[in-house]
This record gives structure tokens, C-alpha cells and sequence, in this order.
């Protein structure tokens, strides 16, 4: 029997911790303090190293707080990353996404920086402020930096924050036996969604919604060791999936993967996701990683890459590309209903829709259709925020 | 130099292939292409710096993709392709061809249209047959930032 308004209103017949007030994905004051309490203090995916292989190679990146970052391998072939505003007037000091600069020198007034953030050159410095101010007060603003977890780069804008290692705690101990050699970034696109970011990193920490993929259910749903697969949760929000075999072969033009992965069990397949929006998901041939990029409460910038092996053949490269292609590609099967999924929340959840309250409330031994991975995201939610998730 | 029937006919080629994905008719697509036929959509990113391949299927391929995507969910608002031949280059008995192309996408809720992609068709056409065929497609994308995607090839 449909609801009445009240009915609609009704808190779920669910604990508290098994569902969340639909506000905590509309509500723009709410989105500003996740951009301070969530993303702020967490290590957060910038790049990976394989885009910035030379000394002085350069990747920009927007922070999810909306802080412009540059990260530059520098002279010593040390990672650093600094603030994409020059000290002297704010201006944007380099425009192209990717490079490579011995020197950042900010167009406007020709102000000009070395790969350490030292400020090298201050056009006319000393007949404009005399003795008043020099070159070693204009020093670019440097965020702490670390490589790891896959040489993946990592920034983190706190001073005080701790080390990256210590923010992921245990959660990457089911990856990093697959992570031991080097790897390259071939694939990178970005998604523009109006949607809230959790709600696609709540799709990464769910299966159920494998009922939304013909290809996970052919090759997955209806294989044996499917409803194996465990959720474990980590310090810090994070959560792993544990392995199963695909099934390649089950779906029309697909075949078992030809190309694996070193030490992965064949078909073999992984997650974890990274609070409070990066995914790494090692599939079979390809990793791929998710790095949510918030706009606003409703909008949402996703960075996707996929990743080989620095050492693969032209064959084997050509084959990994095949795969990922396959279903997430900008054209695959997978990642295209996976957005529209998202895209349909943001609809049906945008401020003034009367969409009221979110359901995790699946209990299934933490196997692969429990929702104890969003319900493991969302109390660290709300120990961040200060408050419960479903009393925002 | 390029014989002006010669020209319609290939121009034609162009814009048949164009209607016939508008129209998810892949039967008539499929009829325009060769028996060797490749399909890649292709971009580079200035981002990692790197030549980019995101589909890429011989003719088999794209009958198997053609049959897949009904079994899947997908947007289901219409494309229009809008393509514009630039250059015919004969060799022997083949020409390559470069067409602008741009893709429109009509929200089927009020009907509103938005560019969705811009990029370039290099296509390789046989002209040895009773009628011009499509060899070889390369759809050179400009445009990188698809939104939610789409699954059906431009």
C-alpha cells in the first residue's frame, strides 16, 4: 500500500545507523563543512607518478576543497605540491593541465619560481620594495605530498595531518601484493555528474546495485563464489571487497581476459574504497581508480583512470585497453549505467524534491549485497561531521 | 582528382552512416561497411599526455556490440549527428576521407538540445565494389567531457 505524507516522513523501520537523512546529499551548508571536515584533513589522489616520469614534469589538480594544486617532480626528482596562486597578485601561475617547467613563472608580472617553490625572480623586485620585502617572502604555499599505494601521489592541505600510510592504516593490505611493480596511467577521462559525490562513492561500496549491470550479473550474479565476496571495514572510513572469479566468458563478445595481473588468481577481482571519495579497483587486467572531485552538493567531477603495467608489451597494452574499454570506458557498458544511476539520484534527490530518507539497512554476513560498506562511510561521517548521518 | 559522382557517392556514404546510428538502425550501418571493416573512436589528453583508444572493434565486434547494447540500460535520449566532408584523397582504389562531425544530444523531457561531442571522421572508403564501403572509421574526438556517457558509437 502506497504512503501518506506522514508515512513518507517516518523515520525507517531500520537502527539509525542503517539509513541517512536524503539532506546530507542537497544541503549546501552541509557540503561546505564536508569540504572542511572530510576533505581537508584527507590524503587525497592527485595523480600518478607515471604522468610526471621526468625532473620539472608537472600535473595540476583541483583539491576537492577547490584549492588549484601543482605537483612538479623536481630537480632532485622529489614529488611537491604548492598552490596554483602566485603570492603576489592571486593569478594562476600554470594554465595546461600536464607539463614541463624548470621554472613556474606566473604570467602576469612575470614572477617566477623553481620545482622546490622558491621564488627565483621578482621582475623590478628591488626598485619597487627597496629592502621592504624580497624573493625569500614570496615563496609559494607547498601542501604536504607523499608517493605510495601503487605511486599513486597523494596531497594533503593540513600542516598537522598524519602520515599517508597512517591515514590508510591496514586498508590497502589486500592490494599491495598486486601493486609491487611499476605501473602507467593509459587511460584518464573526467565525468561531470549532477549528483552528490557520496552517492558514487556509495555505489563503489555497494554491490546490490550489480542488478543494474546486464554484465556483472551474467559474469558475476550467476557464477558460483559471487555471494562470497566480504566487505571488510578499516579505520578512517575505509572498506575492502574481497575476490571472486569472473566469469568473462559468459557475456557475447567477451572471452576469458587473456592478459591477467602479477599474482592475481585468474578472473580475479578487487576494491578498496578510500574515504572520502577514491576507489581502486583492480579487475582482472586493469586497475582503475575513482577520484571524486566535488563541485557542490548536486555536482560532481569524476577523475577516472586506468592503469597497466610499466613493462607491458604493445600486445599486452593493447589488450588491457581492450578490456577496460569494454565496460569502462567513456563508450563501455558498465561505467555509463553506473553514471546514470547517480545522475538519477541527483534528480530525484535535488533540494525541494521531498526525498527523505536513504536505506542501508541490507544485512547479509557483510557479503557482497550487505550495505555495511556505506554504513561503515557514513559513521565515519558522522564522527567527522560531529553528528549522525540520519540527524544531519 | 575526384570525379563529382565519385564525390556524391562517397559524401553520401558520409552522411548514411551518420543517419542510420541516429536511427539505431545498425543493419543499414552495417550494410555500409566493408567486410574488413574497423571502427576506433580515439582523443588525446593533454592530462597524461597520451594518444588515447576508447573503442576499438573489427566488423564482428561491432555486430556483437550492436546486439549487446538492448540487454543493457542506457540514456535513452537521441543523438543527431551532423557531419560535414572536408577532403576526399583518392588512391587507387580507395580515398580517404576527413568529415567534421558534431553530435547533438536531445533530452526527450521538453526536447532541449545540447552539443554533446565535436571531433573528426577519418575514414578510409573502397571503391572497388558496386557501391563505396566503409573500410576503416577513425573518429577523432575533440570533445573528452561526456557527462554520464553513452554506449551507442558515434
Amino acid at each position: 500500500m502506497a504512503k501518506t505524507a506522514a508515512q513518507w516522513e517516518a523515520k525507517p523501520k531500520f537502527p539509525e545507523t542503517h539509513y541517512v537523512d536524503s539532506r546530507v546529499y542537497t544541503d549546501e551548508a552541509i557540503f561546505e563543512e564536508e569540504k572542511q571536515k572530510l576533505f581537508r584533513p584527507s590524503w587525497i589522489i592527485a595523480c600518478h607518478e607515471s604522468e610526471m616520469a621526468a625532473p620539472y614534469d608537472y600535473r595540476l589538480f583541483t583539491h576537492p576543497t577547490g584549492v588549484p594544486l601543482i605537483v612538479i617532480r623536481g630537480d632532485d626528482s622529489k614529488v611537491r605540491a604548492f598552490y596554483n596562486i602566485c603570492p603576489h597578485r592571486g593569478n594562476t601561475i600554470l594554465y595546461d593541465p600536464a607539463g614541463n617547467a624548470k621554472r613556474l613563472t606566473c604570467i602576469f608580472h612575470q614572477w617566477s619560481f623553481d620545482s622546490r617553490g622558491n621564488c627565483v625572480d621578482i621582475s623590478r623586485g628591488e626598485q619597487g620594495y627597496q629592502e621592504r620585502f624580497c624573493k625569500e617572502d614570496a615563496a609559494m604555499r607547498e601542501v604536504k605530498c607523499e608517493v605510495g599505494f601503487g605511486g599513486f601521489v597523494w596531497v594533503n592541505l593540513a600542516d598537522d595531518c598524519p602520515s599517508l600510510r597512517e591515514f590508510i592504516g591496514g586498508a590497502m593490505d589486500i592490494l599491495e601484493p598486486y601493486m609491487q611493480q611499476p605501473m602507467e596511467v593509459f587511460h584518464y577521462h573526467k565525468a561531470r555528474v549532477r549528483t552528490n559525490f557520496k552517492l558514487w562513492h556509495d555505489t563503489n561500496s555497494e554491490f546490490y546495485h550489480d542488478y543494474l549491470h546486464y554484465f556483472n550479473r551474467i559474469t558475476g550474479m550467476m557464477q558460483p563464489g559471487y555471494f562470497d565476496r566480504k566487505y571488510t571495514g578499516f579505520p578512517n572510513g575505509h572498506a575492502t571487497v574481497g575476490s571472486m572469479q569472473i566469469q568473462y566468458d559468459k557475456y557475447d563478445g567477451s572471452k576469458e581476459r587473456a592478459v591477467g595481473w602479477p599474482g592475481l588468481a585468474r578472473g580475479g577481482w578487487y576494491m578498496v574504497d578510500v574515504f572520502p571519495g577514491m576507489t581502486y579497483n583492480l579487475r582482472t587486467s586493469v586497475l582503475r581508480i575513482d577520484t571524486a572531485i566535488p563541485l557542490g552538493p548536486n555536482e560532481v567531477i569524476i577523475e577516472f583512470r586506468g592503469l597497466g603495467l610499466k613493462n607491458d608489451t604493445p600486445e599486452e597494452r593493447r589488450q588491457r585497453v581492450f578490456d577496460h574499454n569494454m565496460i569502462w570506458g567513456p563508450f563501455g557498458r558498465n561505467l555509463h549505467e553506473d553514471l546514470l544511476g547517480v545522475h538519477g539520484q541527483g534528480r530525484a534527490m535535488r533540494r525541494g524534491t521531498d526525498s527523505r530518507w536513504v536505506l542501508q539497512g541490507r544485512e547479509e554476513n557483510n557479503t557482497i549485497h550487505d550495505e555495511v560498506g556505506m554504513r561503515h562511510y557514513y559513521a565515519e561521517w558522522s564522527r567527522r561531521m560531529g553528528r549522525p548521518a540520519y540527524r544531519p | 582528382m575526384v570525379k563529382s559522382e565519385q564525390r556524391q557517392a562517397i559524401e553520401e556514404l558520409v552522411y548514411r552512416s551518420c543517419l542510420a546510428l541516429d536511427e539505431k538502425d545498425y543493419k543499414t550501418y552495417l550494410a555500409l561497411c566493408d567486410e574488413d571493416f574497423r571502427y576506433t573512436i580515439s582523443t588525446y589528453s593533454p592530462e597524461i599526455r597520451r594518444e588515447m583508444v576508447w573503442l576499438d572493434h573489427d566488423r564482428k565486434g561491432m555486430e556483437t556490440l550492436f546486439t549487446n547494447l538492448p540487454r543493457h540500460n542506457s540514456d535513452h535520449s537521441p543523438l543527431t549527428r551532423h557531419a560535414t566532408v572536408y577532403t576526399i584523397d583518392l588512391d587507387s582504389s580507395a580515398a580517404s576521407v576527413v568529415s567534421a562531425i558534431q553530435v547533438f544530444k536531445t533530452e526527450l523531457d521538453g526536447g532541449a538540445t545540447q552539443l554533446f561531442a565535436v571531433g573528426r571522421f577519418h575514414d578510409t572508403v573502397k571503391l572497388n565494389g558496386a557501391s563505396p564501403k566503409l573500410a576503416k572509421r577513425v573518429v577523432r574526438l575533440e570533445t573528452r567531457l561526456l557527462g554520464y556517457g553513452y554506449h551507442i558509437p558515434f
